[in-house]
């Protein structure tokens, strides 16, 4: 059945051009290093060309001292080597060329580079985070919906009550306690921010599968309960699941590049949301510097859609109406 | 055109459009109706039945259209009315009973709204005139009065039906299609609401068409009876005729799974095997698989329609032209 | 009733944790805050000092339960300390100022947004097999997927820097006198982009959803019953199949406030509108803590009320909610 569902997936063309596009950014994250012309902080190139061609590349300059008090000489070796240092700085505040293909920031970063090495930061939060948060909340979900009584009613009270308390403000806010910085309170913080959602829509299916007859089958039949979740349910959850952990990794995603735009994130390391948060702190968009803030935007943009079309993919083929024929 | 007949249906062809064809679940299916009859139709799921019910209101949609076909309703061939023409005799001539399992009334509508909205869109009755009608016809199914503003959530089950027969009886229509509106309620409720239409029918006099797949209920009150399988109708005729001198084997299967209330206990026949791909029907006739009478031919001809009696047809190759019963 | 009463109970034991919330994330957080806060600040006046170690709870000489008290107290009398940044003006008078700011550029957009999107999503089930609603719906995926202060920074740069047509940020025009019409028309015209940076980024949401559910409540059988009784098409697109989808669609407007408003107020930050994102932004960049909370529990109070607000009108649309609850 899984295999059929996959199958599905790919012949549909929403979902092949959603994988596409995942495809190519998780590609550009891999080989960064690879893909990127320049360092990303860097400003400046610095090449050496060593000049002393006359006699090989060093000169070993030997030097005699005389030391008469204990009467001996001493030798000593020097290595010589000359060399010119060019250095080429990146023009400041430039927009896009051959050399630089976004442009080049205030301080004369290539900003292709950054948005480049900035993939890589900006998908491993996103996908860590919408991993955990999917685990996280089918882990509830499972709890509450399969095993009822006290524990649903506790669960679910959190659920709802986290579920309305919006999350940007407590984001913020919990961010802007923590002064350890890093990639992983981020993760964190988005995490515990966003497990209510998915946890309610889990639940519901949960519910719902609980009362079907196959499963009643099964439970009369006295089949353990970690049979009946992972062998019975979860098959059948498997759209769902697919479909929360998108939302959720998109979710991170924006949620990354948002705590980075205000500046509560860690602004040293170079993803998508420091790229911008340097874009407008250093008044990008008022100097006339649209290709600072541009593709960083796009491509959030861009993978956001990929995500929203494979979504729309599993929408379709699990809900066989919404299909067009 | 005989002024008695309200329904002639000839060689209609109806089914699904999808990426690998056309399914065809009604496939060349011709009938007649007259004034105040009783036709039941009887088969299995599938076998075609709620399409053409569908079809005979001009209710099919998305990818499920009429391919070919006549249907001449009170002398008009309304196959080719536009939606516009037919929603002048839709609900005013012709109407239709809903099974009260589907999902068949609006729930944010009162049983009052849902009742009158009938009538205003086809009248230029006031409120006060409506809802007079309104709660005449819940009278006539045995439904009080205060229930006019009732959501459908606060009914149950069978009156969600009873509710369904008013409203197709609203504006007096001419011909009333029942699609199975007994399925869903247990035999006690099922018996009342049969001779409600019953006593119904004797006081206004409409046509009905019940289409059903349980023959039990049909074979008291139908006046005609047609058996469909896979697409197309297998056995046509009175009620008693078909009854009791069933032709079809797929009848006399029909015929056997259920038991009678008297008589000697007899053994159970079901009919194994089940039927056939519509997308690409077989040559030859479509019971062939099931039926324990089924010879070389049937597999290879469509059997011709052998006409046995006054109105009494069957397709079978069991029956030839001159009367003779073969194998 | 029971659900009226569920849902009441509900919004109360929610803003009683959100304030517990406010009350507890400061004194729980890694890395030590206070004492940063307070190397920073080196030569304050000593009230300042003083209520950094209140809101920080520092004074450990008191037991964490009468302190807590002592806040939920304060809270319900509307003393929310006392703000850093303005110091020494309460948090309560500051906020007061930016609320009718962001409730008017937020409340107005969130509304609309609802509207044309549902309206938009309504037509694009309608006529699914236009090709004009697929690129639609296919625009406002894309659309959607931008982060919301960047649509912002687009508007601005489009509108404001490359085509100076409207204003880059702010309220309206420091020249313009705080009355009569020229203020009103000046209001208006800088709340045009982040109203529709608001409108444009989250219609998205509702035309998808509302497009959804109409698409599968036209599948429903009540639907061909009223095609069947010949009903007219405007009756039957408005009280049979749009009137069932919204039911869902303002559930789901209830949850996802709070995703509107985060944005919301994104949107303040990027166009220096002055209401409370923007306040919270400042809040932040200088430490604010009181002030920050005190818009945390602000935020939260108004999105759980509009929650319940919604759950109401649920509860007024849809019969069968009345009657037992769901």
């Amino acid at each position: 059945m899984l295999g059929d569902v996959f199958k599905l997936f790919i012949e549909n063309k929403k979902a092949a051009l959603g994988l596409c596009i995942l495809l190519f950014f998780v590609t550009v994250a891999i080989l960064a290093p690879v893909i990127a012309p320049y360092d990303p902080k860097v400003n400046k190139i610095e090449t050496i060309e060593i000049l002393d061609t006359d006699r090989g590349r060093n000169k070993t300059v030997e030097r005699e001292k005389i030391d008469e008090f204990n009467e001996r000489r001493v030798y000593t070796q020097e290595v010589e080597t000359t060399y010119e240092k060019n250095t080429k700085k990146f023009p400041l505040n430039s927009p896009p060329s051959s050399d630089h293909f976004f442009g080049t920031s205030h301080a004369g970063q290539d900003l292709f580079s950054q948005v480049v090495w900035g993939t890589r930061i900006t998908l491993l939060v996103g996908l860590v985070t919408g991993l955990f948060t999917t685990v996280l909340s089918l882990t509830l979900a499972l709890l509450s919906g399969y095993f009822g009584g006290i524990v649903d009613d506790i669960i679910s009270l959190f659920t709802n009550v986290f579920l309305v308390i919006p999350s940007l403000p407590l984001m913020i806010v919990i961010a802007a306690y923590i002064t350890v910085k890093g990639v992983f309170p981020i993760v964190l913080i988005l995490a515990l921010t966003s497990w209510p959602w998915p946890t309610r829509l889990l639940r519901s299916q949960v519910v719902s599968l609980k009362n079907r007859d196959f499963i009643k089958v099964s439970r009369s039949l006295g089949e353990k309960h970690s049979y009946i979740i992972f062998r019975e349910m979860f098959p059948n959850m498997i759209s769902l699941v697919m479909a929360s952990f998108f939302q959720s990794t998109m979710g991170a995603i924006m949620g990354e590049a948002t705590l980075e735009f205000i500046g509560l994130g860690n602004v040293s390391i170079v993803s998508w949301g420091t790229v911008l948060y340097w874009a407008q702190t250093n008044g990008a968009l008022l100097s006339g510097a649209w290709w600072w803030f541009l593709p960083p935007g796009i491509c959030i943009a861009l993978i956001g859609t990929s995500f929203a079309l494979m979504n729309f993919a599993i929408d379709e083929i699990s809900n066989p109406k919404l299909r067009k024929r | 055109m005989d002024n008695n007949r309200i329904l002639n249906v000839a060689n209609l062809v109806a089914g699904y459009e999808i990426k690998k064809g056309f399914v065809k679940a009604v496939d060349n299916v011709s009938f007649t109706l007259n004034k105040g009859e009783f036709l039941g139709i009887a088969g299995e799921s599938g076998c075609g039945k709620s399409t053409l019910a569908y079809g005979l209101m001009k209710l099919l949609k998305d990818n499920a259209l009429i391919k070919s076909g006549i249907i001449n309703f009170n002398g008009n061939d309304i196959q080719s009315y536009s939606n516009e023409k037919m929603n002048q005799i839709r609900w005013v001539d012709m109407s239709m009973v809903f099974q009260s399992a589907m999902n068949a009334l609006n729930p944010v509508l009162t049983i009052g709204e849902q009742l009158t909205d009938a009538i205003f869109a086809h009248t230029n009755d006031s409120k006060e005139k409506a809802k007079g009608r309104a709660l005449e016809v819940l009278k006539l199914v045995d439904i009080s009065a205060d229930r006019f503003d009732s959501y459908p959530h606060q009914l149950s089950g069978g009156m969600k039906q009873r509710v369904m027969i008013a409203m197709g009886l609203i504006l007096k229509p001419d011909l009333i299609i029942m699609d199975e509106p007994t399925t869903a309620l247990d035999v006690v409720v099922q018996r009342t609401i049969i001779e409600k239409i019953q006593d119904l029918r004797k006081e206004f006099n409409f046509s009905v068409i019940f289409i059903t797949h349980d023959l039990s209920l049909l074979v008291e009150i139908s006046d005609k009876l047609a058996i469909m399988y896979a697409g197309k109708i297998v056995e046509y005729g009175k009620a008693s005729d078909v009854f009791l001198h069933s032709l079809h084997p797929y009848t006399k299967g029909l015929m056997n799974s259920f038991p009678s209330l008297t008589g000697p206990i007899k053994r159970m026949g079901g009919i194994e095997g089940k039927p056939p791909d519509l997308l690409n029907p077989p040559e030859g006739c479509r019971f062939a698989p099931r039926c324990e009478k089924a010879m070389e031919i049937c597999f290879k001809e469509y059997p011709k329609t052998y006409v046995k009696s006054d109105k009494h047809w069957v397709d079978c190759h069991l029956y030839n032209k001159e009367g003779n019963v073969n194998g | 009733m029971k659900y009226f009463a569920r849902k009441i109970g509900l919004l109360l034991f929610a803003l009683f944790v959100a304030v517990t919330l406010n009350f507890f994330i400061p004194r729980m957080m890694p890395g030590d805050p206070a004492s940063d806060l307070i190397d920073k600040m080196q030569g304050i006046q000593p009230e300042a000092l003083e209520s950094i170690k209140v809101a920080f709870g520092i004074n450990t000489d008191e037991p964490l339960i009468n302190q807590y008290g002592k806040y939920l107290l304060n809270v319900l009398k509307g003393d929310l300390g006392i703000s850093l940044s303005r110091f020494p003006t309460p948090v309560s008078e500051v906020l007061g100022v930016a609320i009718p700011w962001t409730l008017g550029l937020i409340g107005l957009s969130t509304v609309i947004s609802f509207f044309i999107g549902t309206i938009i999503g309504i037509g694009c089930a309608w006529n699914r097999n236009k090709k004009s609603a697929t690129f639609t719906v296919g625009f406002f995926i894309f659309i959607r997927s931008f982060p919301y202060f960047w649509l912002g920074l687009l508007f601005i740069y489009l509108f404001a820097f490359k085509m100076p047509v409207l204003p880059i940020g702010g309220s309206y025009s420091p020249f313009v006198k705080k009355e009569g019409f020229d203020y009103i028309l000046s209001v208006l015209q800088h709340a045009i982009l982040p109203a529709s940076t608001i409108i444009v980024s989250s219609m998205g949401a509702w035309i998808l959803t509302m497009r959804n559910n109409m698409i599968n409540v036209l599948a429903e059988d009540y639907i061909t019953v009223a095609l069947a009784k010949g009903l007219p098409l405007k009756r039957i697109k408005a009280l049979y199949a749009a009137k069932n989808a919204m039911l869902p669609s303002i559930t789901g407007f209830a949850m996802s406030l709070g995703f509107v408003v985060g944005g919301g107020l994104l949107t303040e930050m990027v166009f220096g509108y002055p209401g409370v994102g923007l306040m919270l932004f400042q809040a932040i960049q200088a430490k604010d803590y009181a002030l920050m909370q005190a818009i945390f529990l602000f935020i939260s109070a108004a999105v759980l009320i509009a929650n319940f607000i919604a759950d109401v009108s649920i509860m007024l649309l849809d019969p069968r909610v009345r009657d037992g609850g769901k």
